[in-house]
């Protein structure tokens, strides 16, 4: 019963949540913070009863079989990998946003993100996998569209219709695929020759692509970045684009592997352009935040050369990649957006000298920012090593070229610290107050504390990746 | 039994309903209940007359009517009282249009409700304009008299009107149920035969907009399918390019429409004719085995949603004078309870899942699919997703603007019963699909 509940009952408490912390705003978010804490508990006992290899059957509901339509609820590695993410990153999304303003409203949007995300990594039902899918859209549209920055309604109502529209792509995908073979559940599916997989391939990568995103469908993700509040492109960034990635593995990769080989020149294609194309714009950009959400773009880029291999390897650093990409580019999101808080300002070039004001937040962008060009003894360093050699083994040595791609974030990481964080103080630092919450900071330790640990030891999520990929063929 | 409890209190109503419109109400109410109970133990019309039919999926459209009439009589006031007992004269009417077998019937209900119709929009003058209502007569006259041609030019090739003897290959059938669709697409508000309906639905009142909009174009849309689903499947190659044809330019140009409209009511009507877009396809797929649920599926669902809307419409208007987007801007503070049920409906007829407008459109979409119209159905699907830019700067007004003046309403009881009412139905039907499917496929 757990199963359902812990999607469902969401949706239906935040509305609650809302009226009745109307006079006391601040309960909200203990409520919010215990209920993730709850989630993430669940989701680890999960991670303990998953068998060997193959899926925890979690239940089904809502059958109506005469259209096949049921909400089956299971999970394998790969899943648990992705609720464990999130419920992380819900619980220090919390801390992060500890000070916001109308608290009632955010906090009780933020629980009811959580009901159908868990759902998207939940159902092996691709008809109910859609509806989370689009469900996760509507907290979304008023977190950005409210608290946002100056411009945040635009970037609100770009970012609901741009991945509503390109959602619908996958839609046609996903009928095509129950046309064929007469299955929602993905494990049926899979058992199913298909007979025309091109259009079924391309209207779900499509799909998927614009959520991830990749090069031409990306032009959403800078402006819903920027204009959302830190806390929110944490979770945009780490759990959003992660659908996309999560997405592409399970509906490309598992379902469909001999039209995904088919077309692999093609993802390769596109994740390599994604990687140098919002590399080379991650330099250009004077604006901090920008140049955070282009970093954050050309490392899904990277994720997808990963999982274009579609080898053992090269999914198992993908899987990596992704919970490294959110626990690095989550941090530089916090810092960029405290910083334009506190100063102000958008643009590095008017920073300067933040060092020897804010030396904790300085500290910590150094650190997540040396992650994400590849520092050994982080998260970065290991996901970008193992994508290179798994894309060396599959394609040859010519791959060696995306190594660039860690040459570009450290030209753009390097040049953002030399100007912003250290050089001669501005005015505009000269004026700023830096002081910081207590709940910011601790949730800044986390982050930290997390990269460099799973940098230092990356085994457990590569127990999960093996666990989660071992019909590749793993150890 | 159920038609004439229905019209009984129907004649009975307007002796109270000046004096006291709580006893006219709870008339109207009982005498809804009393039919729906009458419709499960199967009497309604069939043992009584001939000539009628009844199955499950009819029965269950009918609950839904009954239903959703119950909860407008829930929210009107003393302004609206004649339509309590319109709306009860509609209900009979409605049950016996779609429990009729036959064509002499069907042409016979569906004027009857064309003239309940007439009088809904026209008897209700106070700020409303009487434009509107002229031309939904004009338009709906013009459409009887079309319906009347087609019809008369069908019975020269039949010997039977029962739609299940239906003729269809006489000599004039084709051109005999062409024209006789074309009368019933004015109804239905396909584009090209759409323009009376953007002034009617936005100038009469709202009420009675939403009842003109949502229950009798369900109704409608249920009983045509019911009636040329023979002709449907017999001529599968002419009426997947017609219907596919109506169904794309009449989605297609109400929603570029209604993306350029400043009246709130003006755009609730385009994205109504575009609604009417959607629910051709399911025409068009009628010899795929989903198209009967999706058709049913896509009038309940729409039967909520455009009812609802229009009634939280007509609540602002009176108590805020909302007329105008601009008028809407900071809703939520003004009217909280109001605003949240207006998007959470507003979401639904976008499209948006776990509510009935997502599930409709899913099955009745799939509809298309399973016949091999998969590009219409993409351009569909594109179209609700454009759609979404007008009913999502709508919710911008309401939530992300900043008010005007700072009045503010609460709501009634009798329109909080009856926004529950229909916002159940339509959460309902989003998350569980069983009942449609148990009543269309075995």
């Amino acid at each position: 019963m757990v199963a359902v509940d812990i999607i469902f009952a969401p949706i239906v408490f935040s509305a609650l949540v809302y009226f009745f912390t109307r006079g006391a705003e601040q309960f909200a978010k203990y409520i919010a913070l215990g209920w993730f804490i709850v989630l993430f508990i669940i989701a680890l006992s999960w991670y303990h009863q998953l068998p060997e290899d193959g899926w925890l059957f979690l239940g089904n509901y809502l059958s109506v079989p005469q259209f096949g339509f049921e909400l089956t609820l299971q999970i394998d590695a790969l899943s648990v990998a992705m609720l464990l993410l999130t419920a992380a990153l819900l619980i220090l999304v919390v801390f992060t946003s500890w000070n916001e303003k109308k608290q009632g409203a955010y906090f009780s949007l933020l629980i009811m993100f959580s009901g159908p995300i868990f759902g998207v990594f939940m159902t092996t039902n691709v008809l109910w996998f859609f509806m989370f899918w689009e469900l996760t859209l509507v907290p979304m549209l008023f977190l950005v569209g409210i608290w946002g920055e100056e411009n945040r309604i635009y970037a609100a109502i770009k970012f609901f219709l741009y991945t509503h529209v390109f959602a619908m792509f996958m839609f046609v995908g996903f009928y095509l695929l129950y046309k064929q073979t007469g299955y929602w559940d993905l494990t049926l599916i899979k058992e199913t020759a298909l007979v025309t997989p091109a259009l079924i391939w391309w209207l779900m990568f499509i799909g998927f692509a614009a959520k991830l995103p990749v090069f031409p469908f990306h032009t959403w993700l800078p402006d819903a970045h920027v204009q959302a509040p830190s806390s929110i492109s944490v979770l945009l960034a780490g759990v959003l684009l992660k659908m996309g990635a999560y997405g592409l593995i399970r509906f490309t990769v598992e379902l469909m592997p001999i039209t995904t080989m088919h077309f692999a020149p093609w993802m390769l294609g596109f994740g390599l352009a994604t990687t140098f194309f919002a590399g080379f714009l991650a330099i250009y950009e004077r604006h901090i935040k920008k140049m955070v959400a282009y970093s954050s773009i050309s490392h899904m880029g990277l994720v997808v050369v990963a999982i274009s291999t579609m080898t053992y390897d090269g999914l198992s650093a993908a899987l990596y990649e992704m919970i490294g990409h959110a626990l690095v580019i989550s941090p530089l999101f916090l810092i960029a957006g405290w910083l334009h808080h506190k100063t102000h300002t958008w643009y590095m070039d008017e920073m300067g000298g933040i060092m020897k004001k804010a030396p904790y937040a300085s500290a910590i962008f150094i650190l997540a920012g040396m992650a994400a060009l590849g520092l050994p003894g982080t998260m970065g360093f290991v996901g970008e090593l193992t994508i290179i050699i798994s894309a060396v083994k599959a394609y040859g040595w010519w791959i060696a070229v995306i190594a660039l791609a860690g040459l570009i974030s450290a030209g753009y990481i390097i040049w953002s610290v030399r100007r912003a964080i250290h050089g001669p103080m501005s005015p505009v630092v000269e004026k700023a107050d830096f002081s910081m919450s207590l709940p910011e900071k601790f949730a800044l330790a986390v982050y930290a504390f997390l990269i460099v640990y799973f940098g230092v030891n990356p085994q457990p999520i590569f127990d999960l990746a093996n666990q989660a990929f071992s019909w590749l063929g793993g150890m | 039994m159920s038609f004439i409890i229905l019209i009984a209190a129907g004649l009975l109503v307007p002796v109270f309903y000046r004096n006291n419109i709580i006893i006219a109400k709870l008339i109207a109410i009982s005498a809804f209940i009393l039919s729906m109970f009458f419709i499960y133990q199967g009497q309604s019309l069939v043992g009584l007359f001939p000539g009628f039919a009844v199955d499950s999926a009819t029965k269950l459209m009918e609950y839904v009517l009954l239903v959703t009439l119950a909860a407008v009589t829930f929210s009107l006031t003393g302004f609206e009282r004649p339509l309590i007992a319109q709306m009860l004269f509609l209900a009979g009417a409605s049950i016996a249009f779609l429990e009729s077998a036959n064509f002499f019937l069907f042409i016979v209900l569906f004027e009857v409700i064309a003239i309940i119709s007439y009088i809904l929009v026209a008897n209700i003058r106070n700020f409303y304009n009487a434009e509107g209502a002229i031309k939904a007569f004009i338009a709906g006259a013009v459409a009887s008299g079309v319906i009347l041609l087609g019809f008369a030019l069908y019975s020269f090739t039949t010997t039977s009107f029962a739609y299940i003897d239906m003729n269809v290959h006489g000599k004039f059938t084709l051109i005999a149920v062409a024209i006789m669709l074309a009368g019933i697409f004015y109804k239905l508000t396909v584009v090209p035969m759409h323009g009376w309906a953007a002034d009617a639905y936005s100038q009469v009142n709202h009420a009675a907009a939403g009842i003109l909009s949502g229950v009798i174009k369900s109704v409608v849309l249920f009983a045509t399918f019911k009636a040329f689903y023979k002709f449907l499947i017999t001529y599968p190659f002419a009426t997947v390019l017609i219907f596919a044809f109506f169904a794309i330019i009449t989605m297609t140009l109400a929603n570029f429409m209604a993306l350029w409209q400043k009246r709130i009511s003006k755009i609730l009507a385009y994205s109504s004719i575009a609604h009417s877009g959607y629910a051709l396809i399911p025409f068009a797929a009628a010899t795929s085995i989903y198209s009967y649920s999706g058709i049913l599926y896509y009038a309940i669902a729409y039967i909520f949603m455009q009812t609802s809307v229009f009634l939280i419409l007509n609540d602002l208007r009176r108590e805020l004078g909302v007329k105008y987007l601009e008028d809407l801007k900071g809703l939520y503070k003004k009217a909280p309870i109001h605003s949240l049920f207006f998007t959470i409906q507003l979401f639904s007829l976008a499209g948006i899942p776990l509510l009935a407008g997502f599930l409709a459109k899913a099955v009745a979409f799939y509809a298309g699919v399973d016949v091999g119209l998969w590009w219409v159905v993409l351009i569909a699907l594109l179209n609700s997703a454009l759609a979404v830019a007008y009913y999502v700067w709508i919710i911008k007004h309401i939530y992300m603007d900043e008010p005007n003046n700072f009045e503010t309403i609460s709501i009634s009881t009798g329109s909080l019963i009856g926004q529950l009412i229909l916002l159940a139905g339509t959460i309902y039907f989003g998350i569980i699909g069983a009942d449609v499917f148990n009543a269309t496929l075995p």
